[in-house]
């Protein structure tokens, strides 16, 4: 027993040790709500410059090109399969800067990017979505690069092409914390023209009553299980609902700003409500299919191709031509008609049926960079300079990704492509043969800068240009939310827990009301009120 | 003679220096195991400390004393999971092995030894499947659609009709049924190794004694094969009682948005609000929920080994 006693004595003293044991100052330290200044990184990449260098240097001219960056990068960048050698090869080449690449796994990636924040061991550069950048921003991570993008020939070519207002509205609190590549671009709805002319229909829904009987014919004329899925019945990250935004209309489950500057929980109000009780009814009566429950992109994308859907949501521009090629490649009719938001789709902030422009991902420099004026004008700045750099971005690399030789494409084998020489055209995709590129990072169709000697006339297709005037004249800009203590604490289980309930409700497990009577009597209600009070606070 | 004794037991300083000079080859060769034990092990153990703080990676870690502990009583999010992780982890644990005793022992019953080693290779083959390709697999056999292939054999059996096909794994009635049936599905023939062993350790000499009494085969069954497995049967419960607080892979990629109430386990918690929350994580709650989900785990390993050592004539499990 006295043995027994000294061991757990000893135990115990071992765990007090261990629990005082503390490591002091081997992880960053950031005053929030302040600059870059007095920030000190654990990182290998040392201390950061401080705002007042920032401020001088940036209208200076004698920002150092900075030798090596680490960048991490999502699936929007070449990955290993399709090239990123040869692409970072040339990248190196044309800015004289080595690159060090992290890419993770393109759905694993904001995991990833949280891992590698806590771990310490931060990125010089990296991509990230708006639902990160005002938190991120907010706790130090990100370098603030509104004096040098204020003051940069970037800005000028931005302007040129009418691109700067899509920077002026990532701006968070006077802060600017990522550089767009491009516009943010959203979705608009496929549906099959073959699926329609089946089903006798020859004009199109322009409201939701139409939409959904739009719906019921499809799903009789073709035999099929379900016609709609999306991924997610609620998206993970803003602008949430963009996959299913007939079902949503003027729903948003989220915080957003009033015309009276005040801000609200849009998941608390009726058009939510009504949004929901319109999700559960569409996938009873077989028309949505419920799996959405569990589906990534990918599954609907196959579900698409394989015919078993015959409406989806999905980005404008390229991937019209995308869809399209695939179903080719398929055997299938591969015309697509893009339809027009229906007139209920009116999202806040918008005064018309709308789609989401989301706000673009954005380019950001962490505080640990070591240089992050030389990063932001030879990195950041050249990734739009309209020439050499802005072209391997935007098309990838020559003889990999593009090539003007003489060739055969048989990305559609009834009627291969054939290339002259000296023609300009995106190759043969290494990942899926048969199938070819349409772009790099920036979309041609997106750029914020005019490029030089740009070949998108040549390589852009009609289809995808038609998918994207439609988006461009029919969609409203999204919007960044502030993070605030609150948001932080708060927004992840909140976020959570609406995805469950939004998901129970289209499942049929449970009504709409049992599920906001679940909501408030779990405390998200309160949760969502502390967030409320927090952003109006500010 | 106890004063003896205990001399016997307390060697001096000296004499233990002498006799650790002496075995100083086994020291040598017990290092790596200590340094690794020391750097894997106890090194991780300081991490501990963030339990009693703020801290979300960027920051220094701000002292807030139990207020993680606090929070983390009053999130009705955490009492589903622990108790899920209670119950899911429990019944999983009974299910499989009542299903490895009943396979053991009707592979046990085969004469040729031939096929009895086919079907041997074929269950034990699910064990080696990872998670991810177990659950896509069954993702796509329980589908609520015509390609789902339960769905659309309950529907040709008249079961149910088209129009309402179960979503097995995206409904809160259905999901634990679906989790635990993969569970025995993966994990049955593996856990029959061991019973299978034990079965093969019995005297056979009992069996023919049994013939000769009169037994049948449900008698030999009943009246020898069952009361010489149940010692083993006892051990196996025993050993993953202790562990039935860690449970996520299994878990992690069969849940989703609609099940969370029926599915989400501590560690699933710790792993949404660690990564997937959508905005910087507290690693200090997180951290208090895990050690938290250690303390329990701790109290299970010592509540086993006191039964393990009723059960295995003084044999603890530690």
């Amino acid at each position: 027993m006295k043995k027994k006693l000294v061991s757990l004595l000893l135990a115990a003293a071992m765990v007090v040790t261990l629990v005082g044991c503390g490591d002091n100052g081997s992880t960053t330290t950031q005053d929030s709500g302040s600059n870059a200044a007095d920030t000190n990184s654990s990182s290998d990449s040392g201390a950061t410059g401080n705002t007042d260098a920032t401020e001088s240097e940036a209208a200076g001219d004698d920002i150092v090109k900075p030798e090596k960056i680490k960048m991490m990068v999502d699936g929007t960048v070449f990955t290993q399969e399709n090239g990123r050698d040869q692409f970072i090869a040339k990248l190196e080449e044309l800015t004289g800067i080595k690159i060090e690449v992290i890419q993770p796994d393109h759905d694993a990636y904001y995991d990833v990017v949280g891992q590698q924040i806590a771990s310490g061991e931060w990125p010089d550069v990296l991509i990230l979505s708006s639902t990160y950048l005002s938190s991120y921003g907010s706790e130090g991570v990100l370098w603030d690069m509104a004096s040098a993008w204020e003051n940069s020939d970037l800005k000028k070519r931005q302007e040129a092409n009418n691109g700067d207002g899509v920077v002026s509205s990532m701006y968070i609190d006077g802060h600017l914390y990522g550089m767009p590549a491009t516009h943010g671009n959203g979705c608009v709805t496929y549906v099959k023209q073959k699926w329609l002319d089946d089903a006798g229909i020859t004009s199109l829904p322009t409201n939701y009553a139409e939409y959904y009987d739009m719906l019921l014919k499809l799903k009789e004329a073709e035999g099929v299980d379900y016609v709609v899925a999306a991924a997610g019945f609620l998206g993970a990250e803003a602008p949430f609902v963009n996959y299913l935004p007939e079902f949503y209309q003027d729903a948003w489950p989220s915080f957003y700003q009033k015309a009276d500057g005040t801000w609200a929980d849009g998941f608390e109000e009726d058009s939510m409500k009504a949004a929901m009780e319109r999700l559960a009814q569409a996938v009873s009566d077989g028309l949505l299919d419920p799996e959405t429950n569990t589906y990534g992109t990918g599954d609907v994308r196959n579900k698409y191709y394989d015919d078993s859907l015959g409406v989806f949501t999905y980005w404008a521009g390229t991937w019209a031509s995308n869809l399209k090629n695939n179903l080719e490649n398929n055997g299938l009719d591969g015309e697509l008609v893009a339809l027009s938001p229906i007139k209920e789709a009116v999202p806040p902030l918008a005064t018309g049926a709308s789609y989401i422009d989301r706000v673009s991902p954005a380019w950001c420099i962490t505080t640990a960079c070591e240089n992050p004026e030389g990063v932001f004008k030879y990195f950041i700045e050249a990734m739009q300079d309209g020439g050499d750099v802005q072209f391997l971005w935007t098309y990838g690399v020559e003889g990999v990704h593009w090539g003007t030789d003489a060739e055969t494409l048989y990305a559609d084998t009834d009627s291969p492509k054939v290339y002259a020489e000296g023609e300009f055209h995106m190759k043969d995709n290494l990942e899926t043969p048969g199938s070819q590129y349409t772009k790099a990072h920036i979309d041609p169709m997106l750029a914020l800068t005019a490029l030089a000697n740009d070949p998108r006339e040549t390589t852009v297709k009609p289809e995808a240009l038609a998918a994207q005037a439609l988006f461009n004249e029919n969609s409203v800009g999204a919007f960044v939310v502030p993070s605030t203590e609150a948001m932080n604490q708060f927004n992840g289980d909140l976020m959570t827990e609406k995805s469950a309930l939004v998901t129970r409700v289209a499942l049929g497990e449970i009504t709409v009301d049992e599920a906001y009577a679940e909501y408030e009597s779990q405390g998200y209600a309160d949760m969502s009120k502390q967030i409320v009070d927090s952003l109006n606070a500010q | 003679m106890a004063e003896k004794k205990q001399k016997q037991a307390k060697p001096s300083g000296k004499k233990t220096l002498a006799k650790m000079y002496k075995y100083r080859g086994f020291y040598l060769m017990f290092l790596p195991v200590f340094v690794f034990a020391v750097i894997f092990f106890y090194a991780p153990m300081l991490g501990i400390r963030y339990a009693f703080t703020n801290y979300n990676g960027i920051r220094e870690p701000s002292f807030v004393a139990f207020k993680n502990f606090q929070q983390m009583f009053s999130m009705q999010n955490f009492w589903t999971a622990f108790w899920n992780t209670v119950q899911i982890s429990i019944i999983k644990l009974l299910l499989t092995t009542f299903a490895a005793v009943v396979v053991a022992i009707l592979l046990n019953e085969i004469a040729n030894l031939l096929f009895k080693k086919v079907v041997q290779t074929i269950i034990y083959l699910p064990h080696f499947m990872s998670w991810v390709v177990t659950a896509s697999i069954f993702s796509l056999i329980l589908s609520p659609s015509s390609s789902g292939l339960v769905n659309t054999f309950l529907v040709k059996l008249g079961i149910i009709d088209s129009s309402s096909m179960i979503y097995f794994l995206g409904t809160t009635k259905w999901w634990r049924f679906a989790y635990y049936l993969i569970n025995i599905w993966k994990e049955t023939g593996w856990q029959t190794v061991i019973f299978m062993a034990t079965l093969a350790g019995i005297n056979t000499d009992l069996y023919e004694a049994a013939a000769i009494d009169g037994a049948g085969r449900w008698g030999k069954m009943w009246y020898i094969t069952f009361p010489q497995l149940r010692n083993t049967i006892l051990t196996v419960i025993i050993l993953n009682l202790a562990k039935v607080m860690n449970l996520f892979e299994s878990a992690f990629v069969l849940q989703n948005d609609a099940t969370l109430s029926v599915s989400n386990v501590l560690e699933t918690y710790i792993y949404y609000q660690s990564f997937n929350s959508g905005s910087i994580p507290n690693y200090g709650y997180t951290t208090a929920v895990g050690l938290f989900k250690s303390l329990v785990g701790c109290v299970l390993v010592l509540v086993c080994n006191q039964w393990s050592k009723k059960v295995r004539e003084g044999r603890g499990i530690v």
